[in-house]
């Protein structure tokens, strides 16, 4: 077992990547230690099931490892684009899940009672997440309700705007509007984490 | 799409709620260069991987690091070498900027000769112009279909709406349609209790008419009013005795109906227990009727009918006890002259 990292997941450095790159199997694992505690709680979030969940984070980890330089720092910071692959590949599972019938089962809170005894007093939490996480959790609460509702319902659950339209049973040009507004004031409200280089 | 649609575009595109068409439209755009569109994008992306940070936070199995570290390959891939990658169910949001940030120089470990690299390097340039080419055509084609889909949706909107208003309309027209039936239904119904009060108020004429041609005489004055219409009515003068000088009377009999009037006047008042009694007297007297004279009475009026009044000549009033007798047992106060 490594040790837990006390780096921040928001502030990992691009050059651990580069690491990664050229095949450092250590940098990897620190990787690893900052990113897969934020990636599990992304993938759970979306399939609802923590072993899907587990079964995602391996596929994106290895295809993270194979294609790791394809990422580029023009793109975005290292945690974007793990965050982007994740939600991606989450999504397509929740998609093939759906075209097969599959609906989540209660192994949400089955998995969730086997995972208690991992938590433990957040050693993998570092105050800049703590803040950044208590920053973003306030920024997403003071959005007005429906354009919160309508933007988990695209980014979380991959609907389009034209699926959360009929789901919702609004017009579509509503739903556009609370997204557009949602994500505008997020980004106003959340400019200045990456402006001041906190996710550099 | 206009530059403007595209642009408001790029926020629904970071959170992952566009549709494939619109998502290649815009995709398309940014290959184009679009540096705005660009900047705008990379602040929504942002925005976007920051959102499961807010999250409260799970962490994974303890195990799964274990089977990731010994799953991966030896070492990574560099992008160029890993071309048999299955075809993606959906293009990731992101993805497009690998077109235009060409991917970072993978390891140098490559073995190859330095011309069989600059051969392959030629290739994948020329390869990647003509695919850079196609797909740009091919998202320009993209665009006009989706133009034109748009166009499409727009009219199909508008005639939706058309289509409900007409609907609406319609069913205003068969609201007013139906008031107008209950309204109809109405005052025929109105006219049916018209009619029908009308009749029961021409009955109620009639029965009243009937009622009043039916009506018997029962005051003095009906009485007197019947009698002075009825001719060939007999008449018979009563006058007082000594025991009521004063006294007068004027008796009529009217053989058809078999009635009796005697007008009397100045009779004394009845004593307890008395009444008068009229008497037809031929061989012998007959009782007629009787009738009280109350205190401060003057003038009484005497109807009752006989059934047989036996040509009798002579016509008293006696006093008798209450209720009458058979024979005459008190003094007369009134007697006929004949």
């Amino acid at each position: 077992m490594d040790k837990p990292s006390r780096h921040a997941t928001s502030m990992i450095d691009p050059t651990l990547l580069a690491r990664v790159v050229k095949g450092d199997q250590q940098a990897f694992s620190q990787l690893y230690d900052h990113s897969s505690t934020l990636l599990f709680t992304l993938a759970v979030r979306i399939l609802e099931n923590h072993e899907e969940a587990a079964e995602l984070l391996q596929d994106v980890y290895l295809e993270v490892w194979r294609k790791v330089s394809r990422y580029d720092v023009g793109r975005g910071t290292p945690v974007a684009w793990l965050v982007t692959l994740t939600k991606s590949r989450a999504i397509d599972r929740l998609r093939a899940r759906a075209a097969r019938g599959y609906r989540a089962t209660s192994s949400l809170e089955a998995g969730t009672a086997a995972l208690v005894a991992d938590l433990g007093p957040s050693p993998f939490e570092t105050q800049a997440d703590q803040e950044l996480r208590i920053a973003v959790g306030a920024a997403v609460a003071g959005l007005p309700q429906a354009q919160q509702q309508a933007i988990e319902l695209a980014y979380y659950e991959g609907l389009s705007h034209a699926e959360i339209a009929t789901r919702l049973n609004q017009p579509l040009g509503t739903i556009k509007t609370r997204i557009k507004l949602g994500m505008s004031k997020l980004r106003d409200g959340l400019q200045q984490w990456w402006n001041h280089g906190e996710l550099q | 799409m206009t530059h403007e649609e595209l642009e408001e575009s790029v926020p629904l595109y970071a959170a992952g709620a566009l549709d494939r068409i619109e998502r290649q439209a815009l995709e398309a755009h940014l290959l184009s260069g679009c540096a705005s569109c660009h900047s705008a994008l990379k602040d929504y992306q942002s925005v976007a991987a920051l959102l499961p940070l807010g999250l409260s936070p799970t962490k994974p199995p303890r195990s799964l690091k274990a089977t990731i570290m010994a799953g991966r390959n030896p070492a990574p891939i560099p992008a160029e070498a890993a071309p048999n990658e299955p075809a993606r169910p959906s293009l990731e949001p992101g993805e497009w900027m690998n077109h235009v940030f060409p991917p970072v120089a993978p390891a140098r470990s490559l073995s190859l000769p330095w011309a069989l690299g600059v051969a392959a390097l030629l290739i994948v340039t020329v390869g990647g112009y003509f695919a850079w080419n196609m797909s740009t055509q091919r998202s320009i084609d993209t665009s006009n279909i989706k133009k034109l889909e748009a166009l499409i949706q727009e009219k199909s909107t508008k005639l939706a709406g058309l289509q409900r208003e007409v609907g609406d309309q319609a069913n205003v027209v068969a609201e007013l349609r139906n008031e107008m039936l209950q309204r109809t239904n109405e005052a025929t119904e109105a006219k049916k209790q018209l009619a029908q009060r009308e009749a029961e108020l021409e009955e109620i004429r009639i029965q009243l008419s009937q009622r009043e041609s039916a009506h018997t005489v029962r005051t003095p004055q009906d009485e007197l009013a019947s009698l002075l219409r009825i001719p060939n009515v007999k008449a018979v003068s009563l006058t007082g005795s000594d025991m009521a000088k004063r006294a007068a009377g004027f008796l009529l009999y009217d053989s058809q109906t078999q009635k009796v009037w005697l007008y009397s006047v100045n009779l004394p008042e009845c004593p307890a227990a008395t009444t008068y009694q009229l008497w037809a007297i031929r061989d012998k007297p007959m009782s007629i009727g009787i009738f009280h004279m109350d205190r401060g009475e003057t003038a009484h009026l005497l109807v009752t009918k006989v059934p047989s009044f036996m040509n009798a000549k002579t016509f008293a009033v006696s006093l008798e006890p209450s209720g009458g007798r058979p024979q005459p047992t008190g003094p007369m106060y009134l007697l006929s002259r004949s």
